[in-house]
């Protein structure tokens, strides 16, 4: 009997201690939502730039303190970076194993601020929150390079910009030397009239 | 080539030569109590400092409760020169406003402001306007400046022109009626000056004008004294007429003797540049005839001369301009974002292209009328490129005119930090009103190129300390006036480096982000901390004391930060202290998480300067030692 108490605590304390491990609150937001307290932040923090990840909620029912379940069918966010009106609206999925837990996966592709919007029902209540990503909520989403090692690989967006500006000089460029090519056959031109002169 | 087109062009081109501009103003610096300060005992007066000085008489301070009545009960009273106070009636717990209007003493320009200060637990009143404004001068008083100048540069330049590059005979009735002209375009500018002011005309102001209208009829009556004094004493009557200009400068406003040498210089060589293009075209070319190869070659002569002369000019230009803008610019965008530095930029365009026209006369016109290869084709090639010239140089007026009326951007403010980037095509103008910890009021002004960003979804400023881990702190700012966001908060709450981080949410863009090292410390140390660009790496330097003492002991302390604010630890510094006689080379000791220091056992009293060097980049700044 003693033993299997013994052995009852130690899960206890065991799962108590793998909580905080779970518990996405270290950089997320907290906030009460009628009945409701909703933790929001990135799935994964710190959150990079280029590398998966995901907006994830946490829901409880404060009334009888128990995980709401089944909002993936009721709720959605949109997700937006910096101050971009083009949102992207991605449904909610469960988290295995842990209830009340929901996430929309993504890949942050720019490093910045970023905002989820949550709009639907939680239960009866009627939701449309913003959650804004910086201090005392969930973290901005970090560039890569700060941790990269021994090599450090450019973000897509960052390579898209480059790969940008690299054909914006080609096109100066060529421009220039069509004007070059130009001038060259204009000086030709009137050294041969001059010569005929 | 007709006179009187010849003659208007050259006024023109006289025109042109407007020194560039005086355009002083007494700006806000400080006041007790400090701008939005809250108080736990009323005031007995209230007294507020401008970056220049200024004249008690035209400028006034009151003071308003929040429902209009009036607390202060006296006129604005002189404390130093820069300084004014009023006394106040007792007041007691409350909201306060002080409106002040400061007549700068150097120009006469008027500007104004208003700002609030909080006695007890009272809130802080709202401003009503948005903050000091400048004026701009009256078509009266731009055009009398321009008129006064006009003659300035004729009549120092003209007689320069005849002295140095010894034309020959030329015929004296242009000469004198050149001169004459000079002197009533000086007498005309002054009066205009003097009217557009109307009563309330500063003492050293009207010093300044009075000297200059002296000038004036000094130039009226060279212009009537025989030939043998003619000259000299016209180039005397415009040098001095020069120096009034200068004296009503923003360079004089500044009271740094260098600055005002460097713009006396640059007001010489322009009148010596534009008043002797028009002395060649007025006085030498149309008595010219190059019928043979001497005649041609004596014209060539000349201008080679008065192209030696002008290529001194223009190097003084040259010099003494980009002297004087690395001292009104901010940053290099500043040409193109800031409408003074546009107008600053119009006219070295212009100037430029003039000056490629002076080669053009020195190296080709000139050397074919020396060798007397086809004279009079070089000669009608003169005339219109000193035409040309002159029209080039008209039409910088109307680039030098607006720079009499428009603030240059590093005109001093009256927060005591003040810093611009420019990131993500953004201009970014961070003021925080005051150094020490504590409550605090963050301004962000945000342009982009001329136009002020107004559409901002969100502007944010986000706080870290250097030198602790305090943890991050955010506040959101609000839009105040087009492009000026701000917030207010006790976010820089403790002694030491502060990595100010904003952000600017703009409709479908990335967000704008850029970080300020901002220096918060007692009053004294603040005042002393200089922020040093060292490439990629800034360093807050500061000593304590703030003054040092000849032969007592201080320490320097540099803080080094990367662009992004984070502190820089274990890099190589050197820090020298040179004064005018002798070069100590400082010991730097690494003190930890981006803090240096070196103590230095005493140094002399007097002027010196403190370079800080990491990595071959080297920055410094002035420090004074007290007796």
């Amino acid at each position: 009997m003693w033993r299997a108490l013994r052995v009852a605590a130690a899960l206890a304390v065991a799962v108590a201690a793998q909580l905080p491990l779970t518990e996405p609150a270290d950089a997320h937001e907290r906030r009460s939502i009628g009945p409701y307290q909703v933790i929001v932040g990135f799935l994964v923090e710190p959150a990079f730039a280029g590398e998966s990840n995901g907006a994830s909620i946490q829901i409880t029912d404060t009334r009888t303190n128990t995980p709401v379940e089944g909002v993936e069918r009721t709720l959605t966010v949109d997700i937006t970076a910096g101050g971009r009106s083009q949102a992207l609206s991605l449904p909610l999925t469960t988290r295995f194993g842990q209830p009340g837990s929901y996430v929309a996966h993504f890949v942050p592709t720019r490093e910045g601020g970023y905002s989820f919007v949550f709009k639907g029902r939680i239960g009866e209540q009627t939701v449309n929150e913003r959650f804004e990503s910086g201090p005392g909520r969930f973290n901005d989403v970090q560039s890569l390079a700060a941790v990269q090692y021994p090599d450090r690989v450019p973000a897509g967006a960052d390579l898209g910009a480059r790969l940008d500006a690299i054909a914006a000089t080609a096109e100066r460029t060529q421009w220039i030397a069509l004007a070059a090519a130009g001038l060259g056959a204009l000086a030709l031109a009137l050294a041969l009239l001059r010569r005929r002169a | 080539m007709p006179r009187r087109p010849l003659l208007a062009l050259a006024l023109a081109a006289a025109l042109a030569a407007l020194p560039s501009p005086a355009a002083a103003h007494a700006n806000y610096v400080s006041s007790n109590p400090a701008a939005d300060a809250r108080l736990q005992r009323a005031p007995q007066e209230i007294r507020v400092t401008f970056s220049e000085p200024v004249d008690p008489r035209g400028s006034a301070i009151d003071v308003f409760r929040p429902d209009g009545s009036r607390v202060s009960t006296s006129s604005a009273a002189p404390v130093d020169a820069a300084s004014i106070s009023v006394r106040l009636e007792e007041i007691g717990d409350g909201g306060y406003l002080v409106s002040w209007a400061a007549l700068s003493s150097v120009d006469g320009h008027t500007t104004r402001g208003t700002f609030a200060f909080a006695v007890g637990n009272a809130p802080l009143p709202a401003i009503p306007d948005l903050g000091p404004s400048s004026p701009a001068p009256s078509p009266a008083e731009l055009a009398g400046r321009a008129l006064s100048y006009a003659g300035i540069a004729l009549g120092l330049g003209v007689p320069l022109f005849l002295l140095l590059v010894r034309p020959g005979d030329v015929a004296a009735a242009r000469e004198r009626l050149l001169l004459s002209l000079a002197g009533a375009l000086v007498l005309a500018g002054t009066g205009l000056i003097v009217l557009a002011q109307g009563g309330g005309l500063p003492d050293r102001f009207a010093a300044a004008l009075a000297l200059r209208a002296a000038a004036g009829a000094a130039l009226l009556a060279a212009a009537r004294a025989p030939v043998a004094l003619r000259r000299e004493l016209a180039a005397g009557a415009g040098l001095v007429a020069a120096l009034s200009a200068t004296l009503v400068s923003h360079a004089a406003a500044s009271a740094d003797a260098a600055q005002s040498a460097l713009d006396l210089v640059h007001v010489v060589a322009v009148s010596a540049w534009l008043g002797g293009i028009v002395a060649l075209a007025a006085l030498v070319l149309p008595a010219r005839a190059v019928r043979d190869a001497l005649a041609a070659a004596a014209l060539g002569a000349v201008v080679w001369r008065f192209s030696l002369l002008a290529l001194v000019a223009v190097a003084a230009i040259l010099a003494t301009g980009v002297l004087r803008s690395l001292r009104v610019l901010l940053l290099p965008q500043d040409l193109v974002e800031t409408p003074y530095g546009l107008a600053l930029l119009a006219k070295i365009v212009l100037l430029a292209t003039a000056v490629a026209l002076g080669a053009l006369n020195l190296a080709v016109l000139g050397r074919r009328l020396r060798l007397a290869v086809a004279p009079e084709r070089a000669k009608r090639g003169l005339v219109r490129t000193t035409s040309a010239e002159t029209a080039l140089l008209a039409l910088a007026i109307v680039a030098t005119a607006p720079l009499t009326a428009l603030a240059p951007p590093a005109e001093p403010s009256g927060a005591a930090y003040d810093s611009t980037q420019h990131v993500g095509g953004l201009r970014l103008r961070l003021l925080v009103a005051s150094a020490r910890p504590g409550r605090d009021r963050y301004v962000l002004r945000v342009q982009e190129g001329l136009r002020p960003v107004s559409e901002a979804q969100r502007v944010v400023f986000r706080f870290t300390m250097v030198e602790h881990d305090m943890g991050e702190s955010e506040v959101v700012a609000e839009q105040r006036a087009p492009g000026e966001y701000v917030a207010q908060g006790s976010n820089t709450a403790m002694f030491g480096t502060w990595r100010v981080e904003t952000i600017v949410r703009l409709p479908e863009r990335d967000d704008v982000r850029t970080v300020f090292s901002v220096p918060v410390g007692s009053d004294g140390a603040s005042a002393a901390a200089r922020v040093l660009s060292l490439g990629e790496r800034t360093a807050i330097a500061f000593t304590d004391p703030a003054t040092p003492v000849a032969g007592a002991p201080f320490a320097l302390n540099v803080v080094l930060v990367d662009a992004k604010g984070d502190p820089v630890r274990g890099a190589t510094l050197t820090a020298t202290a040179i004064s005018a006689s002798r070069t100590r080379e400082l010991r730097v000791s690494d003190a930890g998480n981006g803090r240096y220091l070196a103590d230095v056992d005493a140094l002399e009293a007097g002027a010196w300067e403190i370079a800080v060097t990491l990595e071959g980049r080297r920055a410094a700044f002035p420090l004074t030692v007290s007796p």
